[in-house]
């Protein structure tokens, strides 16, 4: 029943978006009870809809549109979890923000543009073909610039919300190209007769895509699936594409909330995941040793690099905002380290690997974001080192704060499987490099390290936030108070699934696994044979560098043993250089953008006007020619329109009369 | 046949009043005028042809451009509404700003 209607998963809150945007001056609240009701019923279809294809069945639609391409909506495991998660998250999102931009004067473009931002999200999530999951993945875009810049009368509003769209198109535009090779690829395969679509089948759909790779030649097929991964890295923020999810903290904390953990950046992820059959293809020629298909090697890498590099600058941020950037671009590295490393050894439960720890960090990171927000709407300020002592003032906010940090952190208690959402989905990432290391040695081990280091380092940049903003003494003269309850109930469910979320480990690792076995998809495993029986250091490694970042943020910031004057001071090289965030903004826009662009581009473009065109011909001949061909033509041109119609009329009779002469009539 | 023969000649008939219209007068509301004739001359060759070759999508095409004339004389009127505040005339020989 619900899965007749599961296209109004999208269509509800596109609607609400155009009655919002045109109604929501006159209803209650900026019309916010709209987007809440259509993304509710989105919910509730979602919910609809898992129960009734759980465990094994799919619900697939599609309608033709033009030259073999279709429109249509595909919700396999894949789909319906993270259906539920963004229409869930998005709804608690929605609710806080009646209360967070209650007094904003424009709500109704506020909930029209989230409302539309949701819709783009759920419509890249149901897509059953590439390129109307491109067309939702630009919509998504789209809606992050306007929401980014949301506050548009601020200049650096502004200009982050063009960082972003520029940053994210040079992803977007990797992306495209991506599916037109993909597209000519499949095309020769199908003349060529190799492989023939079956009936009903489109030739961009995700199922005709996974059939025909294996005909398409292996080095196009890398060359295609890095072609996606570049649009995944520019919209996860993945290095070096990073730059604009910091910067996107400019917007109201509530969109922060939702680029975050629902509707943006996890769209990067889910591409991968969803064409993991095609990455899983790949040839396996940069390391032969490590077993690893070179684009998921490729994806692991820089999951795994950006996972360190991102943890790093989170530990120096003073924007309570930014601190939780770097930890979503941490995190999001995270989960395309998954989907490389473990995607080499276990197939296609990597995909269930990495989409629980992006489904869990979506709960406890909306959770981070919404109680910096409480934080933020109390204090005025974003600065944490203008607040402390929080706690006894935001009783609710401080508690909730507290539970998502510990499940950002991964904290849990190893052997009896009691813990956070984060413990059971990073713990999980962490063996899948660890199990790498094990099986390949030598290179395989640096996974490893990136995933464990960067464990630490997020203990300690996510507890220094903690102590900072909520333990000691105030160090500013302000009156804050705790949120009203629209804001402080959010906060309190998903604090609820953070802590809880991660016994649904086992069932869902299942049920995601037979996720490309219902396409028809296999997906080669190469785990051994017999259980790897992790050792004890292993299992508790992640859990202890936890405790172990808790402890040393404890120490620093909450007791204030040591003094951090001296690494904190724009003395310490290092400090600058984290502080200066590796100096990527000057170096896209000072070396990228002016050096490279403009000054190359627009001085040798000067240097051909000038140089060759003016003087080669004798005396700007070229020029002074269409000026005076200009001036006699201009006189046609009287202002009158009684002249115009005539002459329309003349040449309609002349061409009448020309086509009677040649027998054209 | 003679039939069409009589309609296609009205049809010429308004067509040239248009016509003549447009190019003489100086009022932005006849010229308006002037402009639904022309419109409505090809309405009718429409018509016309439609019922003589027992064809409905001529009369289904004639309903769509009379939908759109009235949308385009709506708008041409209301700017000539805001002409007229502006400028205090609608006499289109005085409204040639847009030249050389």
């Amino acid at each position: 029943m619900f899965s007749e209607i599961a296209a109004l998963i999208v269509l509800l809150p596109v609607l609400a978006f155009i009655l919002t945007l045109f109604l929501g001056k006159r209803l209650y609240s900026g019309g916010a009870l709209l987007p809440i009701a259509a993304i509710a019923g989105s919910f509730i279809i979602s919910l609809g809809v898992f129960f009734e294809i759980y465990p094994d069945k799919t619900v697939q639609q599609s309608w033709p549109w033009f030259a073999g391409m279709n429109l249509g909506i595909l919700i396999d495991p894949l789909a319906i979890v993270m259906l539920l998660m963004v229409t869930f998250v998005s709804l608690l999102i929605h609710i806080y923000a009646v209360g967070y931009m209650a007094h904003d004067p424009a709500k109704p473009r506020y909930f029209a543009e989230t409302s539309l931002f949701t819709a783009a999200m759920l419509g890249v999530v149901l897509s059953d073909n590439i390129l109307q999951f491109f067309i939702a993945w630009e919509l998504v875009g789209l809606c992050s610039y306007l929401l980014i810049g949301f506050w548009y009368f601020k200049p650096s509003a502004a200009a982050a919300a063009k960082k972003a769209f520029l940053v994210t198109r040079v992803g977007d535009v990797l992306f495209l190209a991506g599916i037109i090779l993909l597209y000519f690829n499949i095309s020769d395969v199908i003349s060529s007769r190799a492989f023939s679509l079956d009936q009903g089948n489109f030739i961009l759909q995700f199922r005709s895509m996974f059939e025909a790779a294996k005909f398409i030649d292996p080095s196009q097929l890398t060359l295609i699936t890095l072609l996606f991964f570049g649009g995944a890295v520019g919209k996860s923020g993945q290095f070096p594409l990073h730059g604009w999810l910091p910067d996107a903290m400019e917007g109201p904390t509530t969109v922060s909330a939702l680029i975050h953990a629902a509707t943006m950046v996890t769209a990067g992820v889910y591409l991968v995941a969803r064409t993991f059959p095609m990455f899983a293809a790949t040839p396996v020629t940069i390391a032969p040793e490590l077993h690893i298909p070179d684009s998921l090697l490729i994806v692991a890498i820089i999951g795994g690099f950006t996972a360190l590099f991102a943890a790093t600058m989170g530990l120096v941020m003073n924007d309570i905002k930014r601190v939780l950037a770097y930890s979503t671009v941490s995190q999001l590295g995270y989960m395309m380290l998954a989907l490389g490393t473990a995607g080499a050894i276990v197939g296609a439960k990597a995909v269930g690997i990495s989409l629980f720890h992006l489904i869990s960090h979506a709960f406890f990171k909306a959770l981070l974001f919404l109680c910096a927000g409480s934080v933020i709407h109390a204090m005025g300020t974003n600065d944490i080192r203008e607040m402390g002592g929080l706690s006894r003032k935001m009783k609710i906010t401080a508690t909730t704060m507290l539970i998502a940090a510990l499940a950002l952190a991964g904290i849990g208690i190893p052997y009896l499987n009691i813990g956070t959402a984060g413990f059971f989905s990073k713990d999980a990432i962490i063996e899948g490099t660890f199990e790498l290391g094990m099986e390949t040695g030598g290179w395989g081990w640096i996974f490893y390290g990136f995933a464990i280091v960067a464990a630490l380092l997020t203990s300690i940049y996510i507890f220094r936030l903690w102590f900072m903003t909520f333990t000691g003494t105030p160090r500013s003269e302000r009156h804050p108070h705790e949120s009203p309850n629209v804001m402080t109930r959010p906060l309190i469910i998903l604090a609820i699934f953070a802590l809880l979320f991660g016994f649904m480990q086992s069932g869902f690792y299942l049920y995601l696994e037979k996720n490309f076995e219902l396409m028809g998809v296999e997906i080669a495993s190469h785990e051994s044979e017999e259980a790897l029986v992790l050792p004890p250091i292993v299992v508790l490694m992640p859990v202890i560098v936890g405790v172990v970042g808790f402890l040393i943020s404890y120490y620093i910031y909450h007791l204030k043993k040591l003094n951090m004057s001296r690494f904190v001071s724009s003395g310490n090289p290092l400090y600058r250089l984290l502080i200066n965030r590796y100096y990527e903004p000057r170096i896209s826009a000072d070396i990228i953008g002016v050096k490279l662009t403009h000054n190359i581009a627009a001085q040798s473009g000067e240097f051909v006007d000038r140089k060759i065109i003016d003087t080669l011909i004798i005396d700007n001949a070229i020029s002074n020619t269409l000026f005076r061909l200009g001036e006699l033509v201009r006189k046609l041109q009287t202002g009158v329109v009684q002249n115009y119609a005539s002459v329309t009329l003349l040449g309609i009779f002349l061409l009448v009369v020309l086509l009677k002469l040649t027998g054209g009539i | 046949m003679s039939d069409l023969y009589s309609y296609l000649l009205v049809a010429a008939i308004v067509f040239t009043i248009g016509a003549y219209g447009i190019i003489t007068q100086r009022s932005g509301i006849k010229i308006l005028m002037s402009i639904e004739l022309m419109l409505n001359a090809a309405n009718i060759n429409l018509v016309a042809f439609s019922s003589f070759n027992g064809d409905t999508a001529g009369q289904v095409f004639a309903l769509f451009s009379i939908a759109i004339a009235a949308a385009e004389a709506a708008i041409g009127f209301a700017i000539l509404v805001v002409l007229f505040r502006v400028r205090d005339t609608i006499n289109l020989d005085n409204i040639n700003i847009l030249r050389w």
